[in-house]
């Protein structure tokens, strides 16, 4: 198990963060859905820990606790006073180690995820990007919904849950980062909770090659009265001189209500009601988004060729210095706000860390910050072109 | 620290925050949504603060704050309307000062406000997609109408139609009489900062016309109301009633008692754990029990969202609970360990500079110490089981208020 420590004593609090390198690329084809049910299932009995007992311990304690899987990670999480944050350790060992998986708290996680997934199909932002990522990467583990289907869910049960288990949750396959104002001895504990637990040689499934887009893709939905817009493009690897240059360029072009495309669409001759824009760059397949929701009344292909413009604009003309200094500082204070809590400074290292390695994030920020106009606009050219492969998603009324 | 005196009705409130080299700037001014004449016309102040001063306009105000990766924002609330400015601790005088601009130089200006109504419109429009909000608005439109927490703060499509600039400069002025705190938090040098303010202090009007007061909420809310809301899979349910305002003595036993029903960590709560942990009903069940209180009360509320299917069988389980808790109370093991949550809590309300900022802003406007672990600590231990018990008469089935959202299709 790999494990980090992050002392920071700047309030008396602690996060443990603990990692499986295991998500929904990982699955099976007949059970889509059993990552995300089986973060569920750890907190509904192991051996040393019965069904609700980790909340009631942590609610006691004065803590939080979550969970949140993805395609290639799955996380779990608890913060506590900084006195009192072992807890978290003898839980996560103990989950670790086995489960309970008693057949009627899986009949019963089952039917909540059955709610969960009717509850994002409800919301038009989540039913349009589960469409797009979809589209984006087709037939790939990455295109496949987190939560998997009603049918691939009636389909898991107790044994694919376990045989995911044993599989994926051993501490070889696993990163515990610990960050706030840690004693001296919280080495010692982690090596007490973690050392008896034996290493399971986990490998993880091949993932089969990145189907090419031939182009832009379209994807259209009906839900709603607002009109809702979601660009999905391919971007480069993380830590990559060029993903730098590209995250300053969305920098530039989304960040803050003077940057380029939130000035044309949202507020000087506004069409839109909200813009954003995100990298996501946690796996193998890392992709951009631009989203943008639309005023009543407005005509969405007027939006469209106007998104679609500036971006070939932006491709054709390298950016002013002053617009980079803009988006250069915008960058470094967002860092600075993001890693202001103990708690989002354990979650970026964690997913650093099971990702790629601790380093990567600032490797990131450094890059961006060392863009110049020249590589902002080779990155916008690369990877800013919707023309040569992405999905532009649609949710009309 | 305390800054120098400011005039009558303002109070400065200064913090080093040691941590990130971050600076967080608030001014929230008296009022609020509570205050207006016109449904959003306290939003639109809010909201225009942020779209130019006589100084410079919109464009030119957002190219300099971002330039130095600063976040400006204009805000509004049932109680207040605010100015935040969070920035790099290095530009905390910097953003003094703009705050001082925006504050004392506001332009209101027409197009901004047309846009602004324009976009407060579409925000409507956008929450009428969520079948959970749709039903939400309906709920507190049930609990609270005419009282202006029954709205939204938005305002509604026909105030949105008739609100002007001059709306939004009257609501500030009337403001700025009334009253309000600013604070300052962050990697900061207390004194320097103190004097800095020393020179705002000349600048704010002292005293105004006394603050207006709301109607009241209805005594007898309507006791069930059934919507269709524009979902296709799930329907919402909400359950509750008015309870205590800040000043209630009661409220530090109604907040032990949420936790107990379902407001704490996870899914501990009697309402989750019955509804998700047991019978597997829903993904969201929540229940707090006396949210939003200030100086308004705040209210009850139990909220699942569920199959329609099964809508019937939630709304029971969530009444026998709250029966359950009338007639035997809660454990003193559950108030305890609702007592330990708070606690354990605390220091995690004060770990940034953007919540020192908050925080010395609610206690300065409460009038009470919140920002103070001391006192809320003592103010959670003082409180008894028989207290917690006590307060369990609000969660009287028989006397709340039910909002249903079905599903278009359902």
């Amino acid at each position: 198990m790999e494990v980090c420590l992050l002392p920071n004593r700047q309030a008396d609090l602690v996060t443990t963060a603990l990692f499986y390198r295991a998500g929904t690329r990982d699955e099976p084809a007949a059970h889509r859905g059993v990552a995300h049910f089986l973060e569920h299932l750890m907190f509904k009995g192991s051996p040393g820990f019965g069904p609700g007992e980790i909340d009631r311990l942590t609610q006691a304690a004065g803590g939080v606790n979550n969970a949140f899987t993805g395609h290639n990670l799955t996380a779990f999480y608890f913060a506590f006073g900084a006195d009192r944050w072992r807890t978290a350790l003898a839980v996560e060992a103990d989950r670790m180690a086995a489960l309970t998986l008693a057949p009627e708290a899986v009949a019963s996680e089952r039917q909540v995820i059955l709610e969960e997934l009717a509850m994002y199909e409800d919301e038009p932002w989540d039913a349009l990007e589960m469409a797009v990522l979809a589209a984006l990467f087709p037939g790939h583990p990455y295109g496949q919904p987190i939560l998997g289907d009603p049918a691939t869910l009636r389909a898991t049960g107790a044994a694919e849950l376990a045989d995911f288990h044993r599989r994926f949750y051993g501490p070889d396959n696993a990163v515990l980062v610990v960050a706030g104002a840690l004693r001296p001895e919280a080495g010692r504990w982690i090596e007490e909770a973690f050392a008896p637990l034996a290493a399971r040689g986990t490998s993880r499934p091949e993932l089969p090659p990145l189907p090419p887009l031939p182009g832009l893709v379209r994807v259209e939905r009906h839900q709603g009265e607002a009109a809702r817009l979601l660009l999905a493009l391919p971007a480069p690897a993380a830590g990559s001189p060029e993903q730098g240059a590209l995250r300053l360029a969305l920098a530039l072009l989304t960040a803050g209500r003077s940057s380029r495309l939130q000035q044309l669409l949202v507020e000087a001759d506004p069409t839109c009601l909200v813009l954003s824009a995100e990298l996501h760059d946690g796996s193998e397949a890392p992709y951009l988004t631009i989203a943008v929701e639309l005023l009543p009344g407005v005509e969405p292909r007027q939006v469209e060729e106007t998104l679609l413009a500036e971006l070939a604009r932006f491709r054709a003309t390298p950016p002013e210095e002053r617009e980079l200094a803009r988006a250069r500082r915008v960058l470094l204070a967002d860092w600075a706000f993001a890693h202001e809590r103990i708690h989002t400074q354990a979650l970026v290292a964690g997913t650093a860390l099971a990702g790629f390695d601790l380093d990567e994030p600032r490797r990131t920020l450094a890059a961006a910050l060392a863009a110049d106009a020249g590589g902002v606009q080779a990155a916008a050219r690369a990877w800013l072109d919707p023309e040569r492969a992405g999905v532009l998603g649609w949710s009309l009324p | 620290m305390s800054a120098p005196a400011p005039p009558t009705g303002w109070e400065f409130r200064v913090r080093r925050v040691e941590g990130a080299p971050l600076v967080a700037v608030r001014a929230w001014l008296r009022g609020g949504a509570r205050a207006e004449a016109v449904p959003g016309q306290c939003y639109l102040t809010g909201r225009l603060l942020a779209e130019g001063t006589r100084r410079r306009d919109w464009r030119t105000l957002a190219e300099a704050t971002e330039s130095r990766g600063m976040v400006l924002t204009g805000t509004s609330g049932f109680e207040t309307h605010a100015v935040a400015l969070d920035a790099l601790a290095g530009d905390w005088a910097l953003a003094l000062d703009w705050l001082a601009e925006i504050l004392l130089e506001p332009a209101f200006p027409a197009d901004r406000a047309a846009l602004l109504c324009r976009q407060a419109r579409a925000e409507l429009a956008s929450l009428a997609d969520q079948a959970d909000a749709t039903t939400a608005r309906a709920f507190l439109d049930q609990l609270y109408s005419p009282h202006p927490r029954g709205r939204p703060l938005q305002g509604t499509e026909e105030s949105l139609a008739t609100l002007t600039p001059e709306h939004a400069a009257e609501h500030h002025r009337r403001a700025l009489g009334w009253g309000g705190v600013l604070t300052v938090a962050g990697l900061i040098d207390e004194a320097a900062v103190a004097e800095r303010l020393a020179g705002l202090a000349a600048a704010l009007p002292a005293g105004g016309d006394p603050l207006p007061e709301p109607p009241a909420p209805p005594a007898t809310p309507l006791a069930r109301r059934e919507i269709v809301t524009r979902g296709h899979d799930q329907a919402h349910l909400f359950l509750g009633r008015l309870t205590v305002d800040q000043d209630d003595p009661e409220l530090p036993a109604l907040a032990l008692l949420g936790i107990v029903l379902g407001a704490g960590s996870g899914l501990a709560g009697r309402i989750p754990t019955r509804i998700r942990e047991r019978e597997g009903l829903a993904y969201t069940a929540t229940a707090e029990t006396a949210a939003g209180a200030a100086r308004d009360r705040g209210r009850l509320v139990c909220y699942l969202g569920t199959s329609p299917a099964t809508l019937s069988r939630a709304e029971a389980a969530v009444r026998e609970e709250l029966a359950r808790l009338v007639a035997e109370g809660p454990t003193p093991a559950e108030v305890e360990e609702a007592r330990s949550y708070l606690l354990g809590r605390e220091p995690f309300r004060r770990e940034t500079a953007r919540q020192w900022a908050n925080l010395l802003a609610t206690a300065a406007l409460t009038g009470k110490p919140v920002d103070d672990p001391a006192w809320v600590i003592a103010r959670l231990r003082g409180v008894t089981h028989s207290e917690v018990a006590a307060a369990c008469r609000y969660l009287d089935p028989s006397a709340l208020a039910v909002t249903v959202g079905l599903p278009v299709t359902g």
